[in-house]
Formats: structure tokens, sequence, C-alpha cells
């Protein structure tokens, strides 16, 4: 179980990563503060923000229709390496059907939220 | 103390801790973040337990896709009403002394579970030791069989679910009209 | 825990995780000269040719500037996130390369060393085998959009923050494409670990269909022969994962200055710049152990290459590290070609629109990996009959 080995290494490139900014911050230089140069970017204008920043709701559907195809798809990889197990134990077109019906289920989905235009940009 | 059992107490702690900083941080978004860092740790939990697999499932549905849609929608709205008014207020003061009372009651009651646990030896529960691959099989073969009925099922709500979703982003009204 | 049975086998694990990610970060200076005089050549200018022989020098000049640079964090950052976007970036890269076998894995006889005598050891090229292999990979790689998102709203410009929202809305659209298209070579290979994987692409090409068996002795048993739709898809997708060109939408500079990294500057955006090459790095050595043998030499398999070596040198020990050198150098080729794909394609290609972008990701690829997987299913049903 490398389990170790993951915790390890993060933790090195945690430590590695400071101490690189920590470096970069030290060679750096004096900072020469000025209010004006540590304002947010804004092409040379004075920054123009609106107080709620309104997004479009495509983004957020974006991500609950890609948390929803995901639990899908991570549901056919079981599936995939038992697949050829199922097969050579005789039980390969029960497997195979039910996850044909599976899939129709998810095609349908597909089709119907490209048909109802939910997948739309503009 | 063993290599396994020190792994266990270290990610015990990393998940405790990120999880209690969850509900200690006033700003929602680095209570987002450490709530996806609780998921991380849970997955690494799960690998100590040889389930390979959940630990997979876990690291790339609940950390890498349901907390990246909250850390996103809330970094979107600018909370700052909103925290004020969950800061302070007699409502929201009563809420959270009733969340600490269950709080508290969820954690008795997971002490006392633990502690009756300790006695029995849970053998009906197999644990299969050997590479990742053949626990992802075990699931595999009991999925697509015993419980077919059910995950069908499952396809047929995260349908429904889509729809919802998408039904729900189409409603008019609210802040989000053009 | 485990990363070993005693002291020195831990050392050893240890140490090669730290060269696995030393190589990851002292490769992107190479890459990034490759990349420069790349470009030149196909626009027909020089590239820098100026410091050094080759102009190699110059990516030890660019460190130093960035070293040189004066320390900025805007006076609207939150200065926590701001740090920690940087340095979360290298992790996922890291993290995900370390998982993938870059060669067989050699013994060690027993000897002495301090008065003692350590047992025989068996040594993985991999960081670590963490027993779902891709499925791992995958998670670990997920987790990269924390990165966007902490680096984009830490700066506390609407730039950023913007640049973070495509850039993550785009890596997970692109993400189902990616689970997608590997359901199919799942189904053909059986497994999730990669090295399984590697070992059934040996030899020529040779399966079994409806009780015959089929053989073509002047192809190799690669997985592209049997997953050519799904590499496609992969290799696609694989782009826009890691926010390249024709995919580099995040930092669209017409609209979004430089999108979620507008305003790191110096060695903390040389950080992003190792994460983002990381990432390209995953993909090119999953490419090559997907659809293209991984460490195996073409029509050659592991055990003829192991007989070979054990003719040349005087012990087996010697002999599993001369395999393993020689198929650590195999992997590199295809690993180094694929690279320069990533590179020769982004020099090529237009960039996207945004919303051309999400119909590929979602009413192309999509569909098109859905066909893939049902399509393998399907004959691979039909060949057991």
């Amino acid at each position: 179980m490398p389990l170790g080995g993951v915790i390890f290494i993060v933790i090195f490139i945690a430590i590695f990563g400071a101490f690189l900014v920590w470096l970069s911050i030290k060679t750096g230089g004096k900072v020469h503060y000025h209010p004006v140069k540590y304002e947010p970017y804004e092409c040379g204008l004075p920054a123009m923000e609106k107080k709620d920043t309104k997004v479009s709701v495509k983004f957020y559907l974006t991500a609950i229709l890609f948390i929803l195809f995901d639990i899908e798809i991570i549901f056919m990889y079981p599936w995939a390496t038992t697949f050829r197990d199922f097969i050579s134990s005789g039980q390969g077109g029960l497997v195979f059907g039910s996850m044909m019906f599976f899939l129709i289920v998810f095609i349908f989905g597909l089709f119907w939220e490209v048909k109802s235009k939910a997948l739309e940009w503009d | 103390m063993t290599a396994d059992s020190f792994l266990f107490w270290f990610l015990a702690i990393v998940t405790v801790t990120s999880g209690l900083s969850v509900i200690l941080m006033n700003n929602p978004i680095y209570s987002a973040l450490s709530l996806a860092m609780t998921m991380v740790g849970i997955s690494a939990l799960f690998i100590t337990l040889n389930a390979f697999f959940i630990a997979g499932v876990q690291l790339i549905v609940y950390a890498g896709a349901v907390m990246v849609l909250f850390t996103m929608v809330l970094m979107l709205f600018d909370l700052k009403h909103e925290m004020q008014a969950f800061v302070k207020g007699k409502f929201t003061g009563f809420i959270k002394v009733a969340s600490v009372g269950l709080l508290a009651g969820l954690l008795v009651g997971a002490i006392l579970m633990s502690v009756g646990l300790f006695t029995e030896k849970t053998t009906d529960n197999p644990v299969t030791f050997g590479t990742g691959m053949e626990a992802t099989k075990a699931l595999g073969r009991i999925l697509y069989t015993k419980y077919l009925l059910g995950f069908e099922a499952l396809g047929v709500l995260l349908l429904v679910i889509a729809i919802g979703a998408v039904a729900l982003s189409r409603s008019k009204g609210g802040t989000h009209e053009h | 825990m485990n990363m070993g049975k005693d002291a020195f086998e831990i050392i050893v694990n240890g140490l090669k995780l730290v060269i696995i990610f030393l190589m990851i970060v002292q490769l992107v200076p190479i890459l990034v000269w490759v990349e420069r005089r790349g470009s030149a050549f196909i626009q027909n200018r020089l590239g820098p040719n100026r410091v050094g022989p080759l102009g190699l020098m110059q990516l030890l000049a660019d460190a130093v500037k960035f070293l040189t640079k004066e320390s900025f964090v805007p006076d609207t950052a939150k200065p926590v996130l701001y740090y920690a976007a940087p340095i979360f970036a290298l992790i996922p890269g890291a993290v995900a390369f370390a998982a993938i076998p870059l060669s067989t894995a050699f013994t060690v006889g027993t000897f002495e060393l301090f008065g003692s005598s350590w047992g025989p050891y068996t040594f993985l090229v991999q960081g670590y085998d963490i027993g779902i292999g891709i499925v791992f990979i995958l998670g670990v790689s997920s987790l990269a959009a924390y990165t966007l998102l902490m680096a984009g709203w830490g700066s506390g410009n609407k730039y950023s923050l913007m640049g973070a929202l495509r850039a993550s809305a785009q890596t997970i659209s692109y993400e189902l494409a990616l689970g997608l298209s590997i359901v199919g070579v799942i189904i053909m290979y059986n497994t999730f670990n990669l090295t399984d994987m590697t070992m059934a692409q040996q030899g020529p090409l040779h399966f079994s269909f409806m009780g015959y068996t089929v053989a073509a002795s002047w192809l190799p048993n690669w997985g592209i022969f049997y997953q050519p739709l799904g590499a496609l898809l992969f290799f696609t997708a694989t782009f826009a994962e890691s926010n390249r060109l024709p995919f580099d939408l995040a930092e669209g500079e017409a609209e979004l200055v430089a999108g979620f990294h507008t305003e790191y500057g110096g060695f903390k955006f040389n950080m992003f710049f190792i994460g983002e090459y990381g990432h390209m790095m995953v993909a090119a050595s999953l490419m090559s152990i997907f659809f293209f043998g991984g460490f195996g030499i073409p029509f050659v398999t592991v055990d003829q290459v192991h007989q070979w070596a054990v003719t040349v040198t005087s012990t087996p020990n010697w002999a599993s590290a001369l395999v393993a050198l020689i198929h650590f150098l195999v992997f590199n080729v295809k690993f180094f070609a694929f690279l320069w794909i990533f590179i020769w394609v982004r020099w090529t290609l237009p960039r996207f629109r945004y919303d051309q972008l999400m119909d590929l990701g979602w009413k192309t690829m999509l569909p098109w990996a859905l066909v893939n997987t049902i399509l393998t299913a399907t004959v691979v049903y039909i060949a057991s009959l």
C-alpha cells in the first residue's frame, strides 16, 4: 500500500514550492510600494467594479451536468474491468444488455439536453 | 506505533482538522476549500481500507467535481451581506447553539458506537487483500448482478436530476434574468 | 504506509519520488527551450540563439531573471490563497506522473552494508503503484481545477476570476470526454493497472475473434489498432485538460489579459508553467501507455529482452537493471515524441471561440466517445461468441 509515498511527495512538493516562493521574495529586491502600482491590473484605467457581479447561469448548469455525467461514467469503470470476466463466466449477455440500457438512458439525457438548448453558448 | 496506525492517525487528524475548519472559517470560500481537503483526506482513508476504487470515486466525484462546483459558485457570488447576516443576530445564535447540540449528540453517539464495536470482531464483511483490481472487480461482480436494479434505477434518477437542473436554470425571474 | 520493509527500501523509494519530481521540474526549462526554438522553426524565425550554444543558456538567464523580479502582491489579493495557488499548482501533475510506470522493475540482491546484510529488493521504476492506476491519475488531475480557482479568486482581479471560471468550466467539460474515451481501453485490457496494460501490448498484433486467432506479424500489438477513435478523442481531450492551444481559452489574451495568472509574475508565474507542463507530461505518457505500447519495444516482448540481457551480463541483478534501462529509454522516445506533438499542434492550430469549444466538448466528443464505448463493448461481446 504505497499511500505513504503519495503523502511524502505531496509534503515534499509543498515544502519545495514554499521554499521557491520564499527565495523569489528574498531575491526580488526591495519592494517599491505605490498605491497605483498595487492596484489590480486594468489596462491603464481606474478599475470599474460592479458591486455584485452577475455571471451567466450557464457556468453552473455546465458544472451540474458535468457532475451527473461524471457519475454515470464512473459507473462504467467497474463494468469495463469485469465485462470480459462476465463473458467468460457466461453472463456476458445479461451484463451487456444492462449496460446498454444504462447507456441508452445516458444518450437520451444527452440528446434531450442538446435538444433543449441547455448546452448552447452565445 | 506501526507505520499503518501512524498513517491512520495522520490522515484522521488532517481530515478532522479540515472538517472542523469548514465550520470555523468565517469566509465561505475558505470553508469550501477546507471541505475539498476533507474529501481528499477521506479518499486517502479509503485507500488505507483497501477500497481503492471507492477512493478513486471519492477523489473524482466529490473532490474533483462537486466541490469544484461549490467553490465556483461561492467565488462568483459576492457573499459579504449574507456573511454579515449569518455572523450576527438572534436567529443565527439559536441555530449555532442547536448545531452545537446536534454535533455533540452525534459525537457521543459515534463514540458509544465505536466503544461497542471494540469488543466484537466484525468478521462478516471480509476484506479482500491483494491488488486494487481484485477489490474493484469484486465490486463490479456484485454491482452488475445482485444490485442490477438499483444500478439501472440510478441511471434513470440521474436523468431526472439533469432534466430538473435544466428546467430550474430556465425559470424566469430571480437575479439571472437578462 | 509501507514504502518499504526496511530503512534501505524506504530511503530508495523516497529518493525515487524526489528524483521523479525534480525530473519534471528540470524538464520544464528544456521543453520551454524546445517550444521556443520549435515555434521559431515553424514560423520561419530564429528563436533564442544568443545566450550560449543554440541559445541553451537562455533557460538559465530566464531563471535568474525570474528570481530578481520584485515580489508583487496586489492590494486586493487574499495573500494566503495568492501564495498557495502556485505551490499547489505543482502538486497534481507531479503526484499523477509518479504513478506512471516508466520501465520494468529491477531487482537488487543481498549485500553487506554498515555491518548488516540487506535482503533482496525489487524496485519499480515508478513513484508508487497505487493499485487503481488510471483512476488515481484521473482523480488527482481533476484536483487541478482548484489551482485555477484559488489563483483566480485569490488575485482579487476580475480578469483573473473570469479566466479561472472559463478554464475550470472548460477542464470539467473535457474531463467527461477524457474519462469516457478510456472506457474502451479498459474493456480491451480488463484492468486499471498501467503496467498490465503495457504488458498486454507486447509482441506482434494478435487477437481471437469468434474462436479464430487473427495475427498480423507486420504490426505491433498496440492499442491504437484496437482503439483508433478512442486514441483521437483521448489525445484531443488531454489538450483541453492541460489548457494548451488550441484550447487555451483561459488566457485568451485579447479578452482576459492573461487569464487566471494575470497578477502573477516572476517565479510564481513560472510555477504555474511547471504545473501546465506537468499535465502535458502526464498526458504524453498516458498516450504512449494506452495506445503505443508504453515502455515496450515494438514486436519484442519483455521476456525476450530479458533473455538477451542474461546472455550479455554477469548476474541476474545486472540483467534486470539492463532490461529496465533499455525499456526506460524506449519509453522516453515515445514520451518525447508526444511532447513534441503537443508543441507542434500549439504552433499550428488557431484558438477556438468559446462556444465552439463547448460545442466540441459536449456535442461532438462526448457522443463519439459514447459511440466508441458501445462499439468496443459490442465487438468484444461478438468476438467472444
